[in-house]
């Protein structure tokens, strides 16, 4: 039988994968889809948890962070698009300019 | 009456501040005379309240206004003539006239002439106000105003460079002046403990008050009260270990000497004890410590005198012992005899160093007596003058000096303290013998003075005349015993002999007088012919410590003035700059320093940061779970 | 004029603010008459002062933030209205005395910027006021420092800001605190210095804050060992920064504690009593010795202020009322002594550009004028009887002696190190033979210079031959915070040791 616990160690492993990829990749597109697994990892202990309570407010909260994940990408792609047109790569290393 | 009071009070205070006025002009001789006539004003406004208080037995007492009032601690200027005081107003304005007069012609060339008479009147109303006070504050206001008056005195040639002590030993008037001050200084602040405790006990620091509630205070309050008061008498009457600044202080102008550290400004100590006495009756310890001191400081210094070819430095010796006698007469608890043997010596004493004081105008300033000799030729007056001083210094009968200080050596027989007794009279010995070893090298003997081509001549006629009154009071005082006695016993506890000294008294005058006679003649057989000198002698153990004032002001130096300039120096460089100050800069430094260091972080790349945030994250996510597993 | 202290407060602003507008050539007259007039005002407050109150008189109140009881609230007792005075006259006297040609205009605006702040420290009755103006009284005399200062002037005008900033930052804390625990038990928001008074607490509390008030305290003072920004700013500065900075900004910090830590904590302030005897002392002693090892005259001033700041202490924390009015007559006294002693070294560096003492030597032969003034304001700040110095320190001494007599007897050394460093002084500068032939062409005080020392020489005899006019309304003030304390104190040792209007027998 699959519990909450099973759907709790996938949503926890997709987060670390995320968060891995959010540590060790130096590419932006690859950053965003890092936190895009670590959003819909979320998404899926939300969704969870919300039937193992009979909640609704879990999944509503899923949707709600679907739709702002959705506009993210849309902004977020639209000025990488433009950076790269700017400045021809989306490599952190390449791209820090504002050093303390 | 009270308007004498004020008179007596002010017209020193008028006298300084007239002088004061033209403090920065040239020497004008009417400002001299004007002070001399002023201080004669209060002369014999205190003339004449000594009379009207002999012949009623009522004191004056005059309260001017308040000064310190805060909560119960209440403070006035109120001034009091009453036997003691008056006896004091009487010999200090007596003294200050003379010398007023006296430096009219002392100070005849010295282009600071108005700002010295300024000086000279601040400290004689400084010392009417410590005279005249009716409480301990008051004592204390005059108290520290004689000692700045004694520094302005001691400095007042100022401008003269530091030199090193063997060419002087006082190395300058300026350090001598400071000196003065701070050892001052330090005794003032055990007479400050005294004011302290006395008013925390009695509530007040009015004299009448205070000596009234005595009876109800406990004994060790009433014995830290007296050793308290009396370090501050020790600091002011110079005895021992706080002595050595008054030899310093010869390097102030002859009449200072005369007026302040002779006759007047030193006696404030004996003063003190006298105007305590209640306190001082009651607390046998400290009286008998005083006692102690006082002989053995009239011994100390007296042995100091033995060997000085100062002509100043001397008299500054001599005066120490005679304080020593004071101060045992006191503490034996024969405190009139104390303020008779302070009077008497002011008048002979005076009168000694303002001779000094012909001789070194003679001399042009130069005061070693080896190099004087057969001065009586040319200076007829003054070797009469202080021979006369010096007998009576030596207690010779009939002057002053013998019944005085034979009543002192009288009382510690009485007093059954024979060892103090056996001091005081081989002091009185050589007192003699000191005495007339520097009037015979300076008057007899053969003219040495010639061969460093000085051509001395006596002093101005006025000046001589003026210096009579002393002359003729050194020799009269002693037959006012009887009558003083008289007088003083309605303020003072009369001192009388027991019947078994009494039976002796004729013998014990006489041990005195052989003791003081064979002084003189062997000064004279030693020193009368002139100077031989024996090199060995000289450089004889016992000639070397004396001359060298036991070495105290070296050893002064090396264990108090010279460690302390250093600690203050290691304090600074050391500890303030390099420990308190580089502990904060320390601590502004690491914050920079934290600052520079965790700036490294803003590498501007979107990665590192990401880490961080990571990092942060986890961070803050473990003490998230720690708190909760641990709380 | 029942708007007196606002008039007080915020005319030397005004015409601050005006002055940007006057020509600069009449810059120095323009401060000077807006200072003498700001004296005026302020001897007017004294003379319609009620000296037999010891209440606080002349009360201003406005709402600032109602919700939070943050008032505009201003007030005077016997306390404050001499150190009032004070500023006003040391601002007057230093702008008289002021020789600064550059910027001349500025440095006007400036000063009286100050004055608006020193006086409203002392006015002021709400804390959030008074922290304001405690605050923003940094800023002028950074830029006094900074602007006209010596060669390491940035160094020493922003160690004396952080310092003492970070220091007030840890009183404000303070003060946050005790609004949160005077809301807690009232119900009520209120920043009011006499609502506090009545705010009674526990031990623990009372010594946390009390040290927290301390810190601010402590660096404004300063005591030791947070002393040594003092030396660095008035080396520094410049001879008007100097005068200010030591007449009175150090006494913000003395002032602080009778205003605050006595009256809000009585029993931390007896518990206090030991620990800031021995500090004091160190201060006194310690401090003494180091100016006298200084070569530059001003430094000496500089270290023998704080010897002065810790008789100051030592009276404060003495709990009895010859103690504290001694501490505050002594604020007073040792702001006109030193102030004019740094004026005083601002005539010699004016005329030859150096402060050593080993460069003089024999002024008094060339400038016996300079050498009279300069000896009286000696004599006062060693002490010398019917000076304006001994009053402050006797009583300080005769207070604390009865807390404890070994502790008196240390503090009392004071008139022993304090004659030493500047007897050496005056004879290091003034006696001896001329060492320096340039020195002998130096000038004797001008006119200028004279009328600035006159009134400074009066007063410092004045108030020493009779200080009853200033003494009693202090003594009043004193008195009645005292029996507030000791009505206040929760512990009997406190109880016991603050003595009202003791009689002496008594106290035995």
């Amino acid at each position: 039988m699959i519990g909450l616990n099973h759907y709790l160690i996938v949503a926890g492993l997709l987060f670390a994968i995320g968060l891995i990829g959010v540590i060790r990749r130096r590419n932006l597109l690859m950053l965003f889809f890092a936190t895009e697994i670590m959003l819909n990892a979320a998404n899926v202990a939300f969704a969870a948890i919300s039937h193992y309570y009979n909640d609704l407010s879990g999944q509503m909260f899923a949707f709600f962070i679907v739709a702002i994940a959705a506009s993210e990408v849309a902004i977020g792609l639209g000025l990488l698009i433009l950076l790269y047109k700017k400045q021809g790569t989306l490599d952190l290393d390449d791209l820090a300019t504002m050093k303390g | 009456m009270e308007s004498l009071v004020y008179i007596a009070l002010f017209a020193p205070l008028v006298s300084s501040l007239f002088a004061g006025l033209f403090a920065m002009s040239p020497r004008q001789t009417f400002v001299g005379v004007v002070s001399s006539l002023l201080l004669f004003v209060s002369f014999v406004s205190s003339v004449l309240l000594g009379y009207h208080i002999a012949t009623t037995g009522a004191n004056v007492h005059v309260t001017m206004m308040d000064w310190i009032s805060v909560a119960d601690l209440h403070i006035p200027f109120g001034f009091m003539a009453d036997q003691v005081s008056v006896t004091m107003m009487v010999v200090v304005t007596l003294v200050s006239t003379v010398v007023h007069i006296y430096s009219i012609g002392y100070m005849d060339h010295d282009k600071s002439f108005n700002r010295f008479f300024s000086y000279l009147s601040a400290f004689v109303f400084s010392m009417l106000v410590l005279v005249m006070s009716d409480n301990f504050a008051g004592l204390f206001i005059g108290w520290e105003g004689v000692g700045v008056c004694s520094w302005l005195l001691i400095g007042f040639w100022y401008h003269k460079p530091d030199v090193s002590r063997e060419e002087n030993p006082s190395i300058s008037p300026s350090w001598a002046a400071n000196e003065a001050f701070i050892m001052n200084r330090i005794a003032d602040l055990g007479m400050l403990v005294g004011l302290f405790i006395i008013f925390w006990n009695t509530g007040s620091l009015q004299y009448d008050v205070v000596f009234s509630q005595i009876p109800n205070l406990a004994p060790a309050v009433l014995t830290a009260a007296a050793a308290a008061l009396f370090i501050g008498a020790m600091g002011k009457s110079a005895q021992f270990p706080l002595h050595t600044w008054l030899t310093d202080a010869m390097e102030g102008p002859t009449p200072v000497s005369a007026l302040i550290h002779a006759a007047t400004m030193v006696t404030a100590g004996v003063f003190l004890v006298i105007r305590a006495n209640p306190i001082f009756s009651v607390t046998p310890e400290v009286s008998y410590f005083i006692a102690a001191l006082g002989t053995f400081v009239a011994f100390f210094a007296a042995s100091m005198a033995l060997v000085n070819r100062d002509l100043k430095r001397i008299i500054a010796f001599s005066t120490l012992s005679q304080l020593g006698y004071m101060f045992a007469a006191a503490g034996l608890g024969a405190y009139w005899i104390a303020l008779f043997h302070l009077a008497a010596h002011a008048f002979f004493k005076a009168l000694l160093f303002l001779g000094a004081g012909n001789v070194m105008h003679a001399m042009h300033g130069e005061l070693d007596i080896f190099k004087m000799g057969g001065l009586r030729k040319k200076m007829g007056w003054t070797y009469a003058y202080m021979g006369l001083a010096s007998l009576a210094l030596a207690g010779i009968p009939p002057l002053a000096g013998f019944f005085s200080k034979d009543a002192i050596i009288e009382t510690a027989f009485n007093e059954g303290t024979l060892i103090l007794w056996a001091m005081l009279v081989i002091t009185a010995g050589m007192t003699a013998f000191y005495s007339f070893r520097q009037v015979f090298l300076t008057f007899l003997g053969d003219e040495r003075y010639k061969e460093f081509g000085i051509h001395p001549h006596e002093m101005y006629g006025f000046v001589l005349i003026a210096m009579s009154p002393l002359a003729i009071l050194a020799v009269i005082a002693g037959f006012f015993r009887d009558w003083f006695n008289s007088f003083i016993i309605h303020l003072l506890p009369n001192y009388e002999m027991s019947e078994h000294t009494h039976h002796l008294a004729l013998i014990l005058g006489a041990i005195v007088l052989v003791v003081a006679v064979s002084g003189i003649v062997l000064a004279y057989i030693k020193y009368a012919k002139g100077l031989q000198r024996s090199e060995k002698t000289e450089n004889g153990f016992i000639y070397k410590l004396l001359a060298n004032q036991y070495y105290i002001p070296k050893i002064y130096e090396a264990l108090i003035t010279k460690p302390y300039a250093e600690i203050s120096k290691l304090m600074w460089t050391k500890v303030d700059i390099r420990i308190v100050d580089a502990t904060v800069d320390g601590i502004a430094k690491t914050i920079y320093k934290s600052g520079d260091g965790s700036r490294k972080m803003q590498t501007g790349n979107l990665s590192n940061y990401l880490n961080w945030m990571a990092g942060g994250a986890l961070v803050l996510l473990f003490i998230t779970v720690a708190s909760y597993v641990i709380g | 004029m029942s708007f007196i202290l606002s008039i007080l407060i915020f005319f030397p602003l005004i015409a601050g603010m005006l002055g940007f507008i006057v020509d600069k050539g009449s810059a120095r007259v323009y401060g000077i008459s807006i200072a003498a007039i700001e004296f005026l005002l302020s001897l007017w407050l004294w003379m319609n002062f009620d000296a037999n109150s010891a209440a606080i008189q002349f009360i201003e109140f406005m709402p600032i933030v109602k919700d939070f009881g943050i008032n505009y609230y201003v007030g005077v007792d016997g306390i404050s209205l001499f150190l009032v005075v004070m500023t006003t006259l040391m601002t007057l006297i230093g702008m008289v005395s002021m020789t600064i040609k550059n910027e001349i205009k500025n440095m006007v605006v400036t000063i009286l910027f100050l004055e608006m702040t020193m006086v409203g420290v002392f006015l002021a009755l709400d804390a959030i006021v008074f922290y304001f103006f405690w605050e923003l009284s940094l800023v002028p005399m950074l830029y006094i420092i900074g602007a006209w200062g010596g060669p390491l002037r940035v160094y020493a005008s922003i160690k004396f800001f952080l310092y003492t900033f970070s220091g007030s930052l840890i009183m404000l804390v303070g003060m946050l605190f005790v609004a949160y625990k005077f809301h807690e038990i009232t119900g009520v928001w209120s920043f009011a210095i006499t609502d506090w008074y009545a705010l009674k607490f526990d031990l623990n509390y009372q010594f946390w804050l009390f040290l927290a008030f301390f810190v601010g305290f402590a660096i404004k003072v300063p005591m030791f060992p947070f002393h040594t920004w003092l030396p660095y700013a008035h080396g520094q500065a410049p001879t008007i920064g100097s005068v200010i900075l030591a007449a009175v900004l150090l006494k913000m910090g003395t002032y602080g504690f009778v205003r605050f830590s006595l009256p809000m904590f009585p029993d931390a302030s007896v518990m206090m009593i030991l620990p800031i005897a021995i500090i004091s002392i160190i201060m006194i002693i310690y401090t003494a010795m180091v100016a006298y090892a200084q070569e530059d005259m001003k430094q000496v001033i500089a270290y023998s202020s704080v010897s002065h700041m810790g008789i100051i202490m030592l009276g404060i924390f003495a709990m009895n009322s010859q103690g504290i009015s001694g501490s505050i007559f002594q604020m007073l006294s040792h702001g006109i002594v030193s102030g004019a002693l740094f004026m005083l070294v601002g005539v010699i560096y004016d005329r030859t550009h150096t402060k050593i003492m080993s460069n003089f030597g024999g002024l008094a032969t060339i400038m016996p004028k300079y050498a009279l003034v300069f000896g009286i304001m000696l004599m006062a700040s060693v002490g010398l009887p019917l000076t304006i110095g001994f009053v402050g320190e006797f009583l300080v001494l005769i207070g604390f002696y009865k807390v404890s007599p070994v502790l008196t007897i240390l503090a009392g050394t004071s008139i022993i190190v304090g004659a030493i460093y500047m007897l050496a002084l005056y004879k290091k500068s003034f006696f001896g033979a001329i060492t320096n032939e340039e020195n002998k062409k130096l000038k004797d005080l001008d006119s200028r210079e004279i009328v600035s020392f006159i009134p400074l020489v009066a007063i410092v005899i004045w108030l020493g031959v009779y200080p009853k006019p200033v003494l009693t309304p202090i003594d009043n003030s004193v008195q009645a915070m005292l029996s507030f304390m000791k009505e206040k104190a929760i512990t009997p040792e406190a109880k016991n040791m603050i003595v009202a209007t003791q009689t002496a027998k008594e106290a035995k």
